[in-house]
């Protein structure tokens, strides 16, 4: 059975749409992407199954239950991590927390040992009497996510978890979520970093302008949809013509800017290419999501 | 798969408060000083300066007159900065309601805590004013006790006010418009200062649909021992008032937050 389940689910506001009419189904403890450019609608959808944004048209239940009917239950069982850290700034760690764990009735004894175990399992315990102004970027981060955590939730909405941390920060991330994923919590996340969905989602989307272009496994995307090698080069100073390469190699080519991108199933025909073009301080590598993804979505000419 | 239950609404409306309460309580010094110097320097002023031209007012020292009118005034002004100036900095500027709402807390839970803070305000402020100006034997009945309910009440009342002015505020420098533009006027139209028998006669009409003015008569009433059934009609005003500006209130708010 299905734990979110969307169907035609769309959200207009005054002048533009911002979800059109999108179709998904996402499993128990599965991991479960939203990826795409800015304004593609990502954000928007996800206010919608926590409950704050109603939607315009089509059905949407999350473990069968209606936001528009039930939205105190449903958000009793889910945790958000927004985009932007909205922790209190006027409450120190451990008063956030608490003043936060009312909010889902949780009572005093429940919340201390939710409190305590969270801290530690986020590494942010001896951080509990800090005031939220001399917290890092990636300690605020993960508070939120303790924050988000405090109810036990069975659905975690991860709106951009990592944006603008260090490497370590998000490594430590990915590690937790990890563990939340084999206990059987199941994810909702939204992401700009392709490694980073890659890593965690067990299927994921695409969207742009609100629709959803392509849905599926991130890996098993790469290998259906775009070949498995690229040569990436510069364009300054050449003079090729890529419909004559594209014609005899029968490849795939992209440009954006100067960059050129060329496509193909077999790497030796990517390095015959290069060397009769006389291609110089060129990269030839596998084919990633971020590949797949730029093709879908990018603004870039497609030759 | 074990039943999903949501905390009572009860509970979601005591977590806002209790939210509230913890924010205000931590520089409790500096948030309580005001209530209790304030009315101090207002009786100052009058005793030392105006008071020595006014000899009475219906019957009792001009001072005392006006004291038990602070009571009132203090409760509107501190619901009113609570719910403008502190509702628009948490909204836009803090983030929390996006928080708040993501919680089993719905938008009515919320500023229905919310409202109902500003009437805990309302209490404590009169209740410093009638603490100080009992010192200084200003307070003639035990009645006196029950003020600073009316004080709560007219909490409440401004509370929701300035969440209606909150709704509609696109830039926070606005709210001086209705501070001082209706706050101010209804400071001086309430009879504190000036009976209300003394106005003009479309000043008195105009002053019978400011709030302040009933909470001002009823708390007069009870600090000097002199209730009548005018002030039951003051009581019944402010109670038919409050679910008609609360409503308001949170679905104007609804309109803002929600789109």
């Amino acid at each position: 059975m299905a734990v979110i389940a969307a169907y035609n689910l769309t959200k207009q506001f005054k002048n533009f749409t911002a979800v059109d009419s999108i179709n998904f189904e996402i499993d128990d403890s599965e991991c479960f992407g939203f990826l795409g450019p800015n304004g593609a609608g990502k954000t928007t959808t996800m206010k919608m199954v926590y409950c704050i944004s109603p939607r315009t048209l089509g059905s949407l239940t999350i473990y069968g239950m209606d936001p528009q009917t039930d939205a105190s239950k449903i958000k009793s069982i889910i945790g958000v991590v927004p985009q932007d850290d909205n922790l209190d700034p006027e409450l120190t760690v451990e008063e956030n927390l608490i003043v936060y764990a009312r909010f889902f009735g949780l009572s005093r004894k429940q919340y201390r040992a939710r409190i305590d175990e969270l801290t530690s399992f986020m590494e942010l315990e001896k951080k509990l009497k800090s005031r939220i102004k001399e917290l890092s970027g990636g300690m605020k981060r993960r508070l939120v996510l303790v924050r988000a955590l405090l109810n036990n939730p069975r659905i975690l909405i991860l709106d951009e978890p990592t944006t603008g941390l260090d490497p370590q920060v998000r490594h430590l991330i990915w590690e937790k979520l990890r563990e939340l994923k084999t206990s059987g919590v199941t994810m909702l996340l939204t992401t700009h970093y392709m490694e980073e969905a890659s890593q965690l989602c067990d299927r994921l989307v695409i969207m742009d302008q609100g629709k959803i272009l392509l849905m599926g496994n991130p890996h098993d995307l790469v290998e259906q949809h775009i070949p498995k090698h690229v040569v990436e080069f510069s364009l300054n100073g050449s003079c090729l013509n890529m419909g004559t390469i594209r014609e005899k190699y029968d490849c795939m080519i992209e440009t954006y800017g100067s960059r050129c991108y060329i496509y193909s199933n077999s790497d030796s025909v990517l390095a015959n290419i290069c060397k009769n073009a006389k291609i110089q301080h060129k990269i030839i590598r596998n084919a990633t999501f971020e590949d797949l993804f730029l093709k879908l979505t990018g603004r870039g000419l497609n030759e | 798969m074990s039943a999903i239950t949501a905390p009572g609404i009860l509970r979601r409306i005591s977590s806002i408060w209790l939210r509230h309460q913890k924010c205000y309580c931590k520089h409790l010094l500096a948030n309580g000083f005001p209530p209790f110097v304030e009315p101090l320097l207002f009786l100052a002023a009058i005793g030392i300066g105006l008071g020595r031209h006014i000899d009475s007012v219906e019957g009792i020292k001009y001072s005392h007159f006006v004291a038990s009118g602070l009571l009132a005034s203090t409760a509107m002004f501190t619901a009113t900065f609570e719910l403008t100036y502190g509702t628009y900095i948490r909204m836009e500027f803090e983030k929390v309601y996006d928080a708040i709402l993501s919680t089993p807390v719905g938008l009515t839970d919320a500023f229905v805590g919310e409202i109902l803070w500003a009437g805990s305000k309302g209490v404590f402020f009169s209740t410093a004013v009638l603490l100080t100006i009992s010192l200084f034997g200003m307070v003639y009945s035990p009645l006196c006790l029950i003020a600073p309910l009316v004080g709560g009440l007219t909490g409440i009342v401004y509370g929701a006010l300035g969440l209606i002015v909150t709704s509609y505020v696109k830039d926070i420098n606005n709210f001086n418009f209705y501070v001082t533009g209706c706050c101010t006027p209804m400071f001086f139209l309430s009879g504190i200062f000036i009976p209300i028998r003394e106005l003009p006669v479309f000043l008195q009409k105009l002053s019978y649909w400011v709030p302040l003015t009933h909470s001002v008569s009823l708390i007069r009433g009870l600090i000097l021992g002199k209730v009548s059934m005018a002030h039951a009609g003051n009581l019944v005003w402010l109670l038919i008032c409050i679910p008609i500006v609360v409503f308001i209130a949170v679905a104007r708010i609804r309109k803002r937050l929600i789109a």
